[in-house]
């Protein structure tokens, strides 16, 4: 299982690597799950010539087992969002289960949206953007504190209050390149690989991840890693 | 006296336990300049606080929990100072610890919390934001750190807060007794696990909201992201992204000839590939965990699968754990060893002083001058781990005999026991050394005689190195990641990321001077204790019986080599010949205050 360990991808190069990453990524299609089983998936980093076209995401996807607990990601998206190092306004969280594992907690942005389904207001303070399938908040039209329709009605437990407004902290994706991960595979370099992930489709399986809670996610993880099968295998 | 422009907040966070109370203590610029943080701040707040002499358990005494200006910030890594004066051995002493824990303060609010009185009844603290809550502690006292840990986040209602608390070693007063921070990380070396069980604080729960304030973000974020580059790129450390600090067991063992075996009695063995890194990784490991933003995530979990304690969650074993509780009591029973490493987490014992207690008393069997009747028929024997997982419980408690007996510490221990067992009594100014024998690592001798704390691996392996590490305990950063990697960065790196950060114009000369001070400044404390040259050697095995094999093969560390490191230091810090700081030193370090203190010492010597 030990192989050697791949060259660590430059992290001022994330932009070029993340490329490099998803056209392997692509051929894994939904079957992330597959692609870290198998064991180390550090991507190889292709040195693009051409500029970076803008990329265009619609999705998130989080390998669970690979997460570290670092919270880069909660890092990068407070910085690219408001300019300061803040986990508590961040859009993507990092819940540790019983202190043993790490659960990243991300929009799914599920095809549905349960939240823009519960939201209220007229017109509606919570939108999907079109283009970039990321969730927009009308700061202006949104309830608040005394709503907050939409975190009920989010199955995975998404959605955090901003404890400044009160108001929902929605993934807008960073309108299409979301930034969480790329400092997840700036971070990563490690035997797992990256645990945060951007794809063109939603594949279909971010409609049923969605539904596990943190707490579910992180039994789970506790079942999967921690326990070991008959024969001594490692998982 | 202005406020701090940025990095810190400029308030401390002040707790009596007696009146349940929670106050805020202002900083000023000038004071977080001198004194940086973490390490060096605790320093100061309490060495300023204390007359010599000091009772360490009285009920005015002081725990400070410390971050520093980079914590919270885009920095990478960035850990948590617990400063005290240790009951075990009378001195200042510091633990530095990582995780998350510290970063929670800080986006609290505070800079630090310092600690004092005493409460009637066990209570744990509640930190969010500005608000402070004194919680019933019913519940969770009694109960092992890891259950601890998750009832106190369950009571609190957050299951993101993040927790410090003691086990029952420190309910009971252990003198070795640590902190153990969010279930695996452990501020150990300090008995600050004993003065909270003495507060009767169970542990504390952090959440923080805020955002740390930045001077100069336009110039401190791309330093930062250029130190976090730094980090990523060196590749001598992915060895320990890899395997951790496991992966030093084989190391010592096959390279640098300084894994303590046995009490010290040798530094080869070649069992070790039997509880070391390859051993871990193909039938231990399931996951690598990361402090803080840190790319390094040394730390590794996994699951004990065999024998009794089939099951068991444990972390590591880091080096240390695993030489202390592994080759130090010459274990090759894997599980067995993870399982006395997962007991001294849960009850909350130092492992280091716990292994290092386990190896003088098996000694103390092997050559006669114990019978098992003193430790209640217990027989620890090298290589069996089950007598030593019944010590360990037996000391978390003070039960019995052998819990009474053990839980005094090896320099007692061995007053006490007499028979000439000083000669493998292995420990520095009262506490047991870490698993690298300074025989075959020579400059490790700097940290465990030369160091504040004394007995401590982490304080540098020569004078530059021990103020490099007076600064990172200060700006509270890890050393895997800011410390051996950067030799050659240092002190660019960090001032390009404090200057901007908190407003300054730190120059290369102030920032090893503002080293020098935090080292003085502890100094200053130990020898107001009565610590002068004299105190700053190793323990007699290491000096007087030769290394029997291995690659170090005949080693010992010389009275030439004591003479040395004493000149070196001593010259240094600007410290007399005797170790004391002169009058001289203490002016040009701005530390005025202590002159007199110290020269009432000069005159006991």
């Amino acid at each position: 299982m030990e192989k050697e360990q791949k060259k660590i991808p430059d992290v001022m190069q994330a932009e070029t690597t993340r490329r490099g990453f998803l056209k392997g990524a692509a051929a894994a299609a939904g079957g992330a799950v597959a692609l870290a089983a198998v064991g180390p998936a550090v991507p190889k980093v292709a040195k693009a010539a051409e500029p970076a076209e803008n990329p265009m995401y619609r999705y998130l996807f989080a390998e669970r087992q690979n997460c570290t607990g670092c919270r880069a990601c909660e890092y990068a998206c407070s910085v690219y969002h408001y300019g300061v190092v803040r986990p508590s306004v961040a859009k993507v969280h990092v819940y540790k289960h019983k202190s043993v594992v790490d659960v990243p907690v991300i929009c799914w942005h599920c095809d549905d949206a349960p939240c823009i389904a519960a939201c209220p207001t007229t017109p509606l303070a919570i939108q999907k953007d079109p283009k970039t399938n990321g969730i927009i908040l009308n700061e202006k039209i949104c309830l608040g504190a005394k709503c907050l329709k939409c975190v009920e009605a989010c199955p995975a437990l998404f959605i955090r209050v901003n404890p400044d407004t009160g108001q929902p902290l929605m993934c807008d994706l960073c309108g299409g390149d979301p930034e969480c991960v790329k400092a997840c595979l700036a971070q990563s370099g490690n035997p797992q690989g990256p645990c945060l992930m951007a794809n063109k489709l939603g594949f279909g399986v971010n409609q049923a991840y969605r539904n596990v809670t943190p707490e579910e996610a992180g039994e789970d993880l506790l079942e999967l890693l921690f326990y070991p099968n008959k024969t001594g295998e490692r998982r | 006296m202005a406020a701090p422009r940025g990095g810190y907040f400029g308030k401390i966070l002040e707790i009596d336990l007696s009146k349940q109370t929670a106050k805020t203590r202002l900083l000023t610029d000038e004071e977080c300049r001198k004194y940086i943080g973490g390490a060096g701040m605790g320093a100061n707040l309490i060495t300023s606080k204390y007359k010599a002499g000091h009772d360490p358990l009285a009920e005015d005494s002081y725990i400070f929990i410390g971050v520093g200006p980079l914590n919270g910030t885009y920095c990478v890594s960035t850990r948590t100072s617990f400063v005290n004066m240790s009951p075990y051995t009378g001195l200042l002493s510091h633990a530095e610890v990582g995780a998350h824990f510290g970063n929670e303060i800080k986006w609290a609010g505070w800079d630090g919390i310092l600690i004092t009185g005493r409460s009637k009844k066990p209570v744990y603290l509640f930190i969010k934001d500005d608000k402070v809550q004194f919680r019933d502690a019913k519940n969770v006292w009694g109960k092992d750190t890891e259950e601890a840990d998750e009832l106190m986040k369950q009571e609190v209602g957050d299951l993101y807060a993040r927790t410090a608390v003691i086990g029952p070693a420190g309910e009971n007063e252990v003198p070795i007794a640590c902190v153990i921070i969010e279930r695996f990380r452990a501020a150990a070396r300090t008995s600050t696990g004993a003065v909270m069980g003495n507060k009767k604080l169970k542990g504390i729960a952090v959440r923080g909201t805020k955002a740390v304030p930045v001077a100069d973000n336009k110039k401190f974020y791309p330093a930062a992201v250029a130190a976090k580059k730094l980090a990523v790129e060196k590749e001598a450390w992915q060895g320990i992204k890899r395997w951790g600090t496991t992966g030093l067991l084989e190391l010592k063992h096959w390279v640098s000839g300084s894994l303590i075996t046995k009490n010290f009695q040798t530094t080869w063995y070649p069992d070790i590939e039997y509880i070391g890194a390859e051993e871990a990784n193909r039938r231990f490991w399931k996951r690598h965990v990361a402090c803080n933003h840190c790319p390094v995530h040394c730390m590794k979990y996994g699951v004990i699968r065999e024998g009794k304690h089939a099951g068991l969650i444990a972390e590591g074993p880091e080096y240390e754990t695993g030489g202390l509780l592994g080759s130090n009591l010459g274990l090759s029973d894997f599980a067995g060893m993870m399982a006395l490493i997962e007991a001294c987490d849960a009850y909350g014992l130092d492992a280091i002083s716990t292994g290092g207690i386990l190896g003088f008393t098996t000694e103390c069997i092997e050559k006669g001058v114990l019978k098992p009747a003193d430790l209640d028929g217990i027989k620890p024997q090298w290589g069996e781990a089950d007598p030593y997982y019944e010590l360990i419980k037996k000391m978390a408690y003070k039960d019995g005999k052998a819990g009474k007996l053990l839980s005094m510490g090896v320099k007692k221990m061995s007053e006490k026991i007499g028979k000439g067992s000083d000669a493998w009594a292995v420990h520095v100014k009262g506490k047991e050394i870490a698993a690298h024998d300074p025989r075959g690592d020579k400059g490790r001798a700097y940290s465990y005689a030369m160091g504040t704390c004394g007995g401590d691996h982490h304080e540098g392996t020569n004078p530059a190195t021990i103020a490099r590490w007076a600064m990172l305990n200060s700006m509270v950063m890890c050393s895997f990641v800011a410390g051996y990697p950067l030799a050659k960065e240092t002190p660019g790196v960090f001032t390009a990321m404090l200057n901007p950060l908190c407003g300054w114009n730190m120059s290369d000369d102030e920032y090893w001077t503002t080293a020098k001070r935090i080292i003085t400044l502890e100094r200053c404390f130990q020898v107001r204790e009565g610590i002068s040259a004299k105190d700053d050697v190793l323990p007699k095995r290491l000096t007087t019986e030769k290394l029997p094999a291995g690659p170090k093969k005949d080693a010992v560390f010389t009275a030439e080599d004591t003479k040395k490191i004493h000149d070196e230091t001593y010259s240094y810090f600007g410290w007399d010949k005797n170790g004391i700081p002169t009058d001289q030193t203490l002016k040009t370090l701005g530390i005025e205050y202590l002159i007199d203190d110290v020269r009432e010492a000069r005159k006991k010597l």
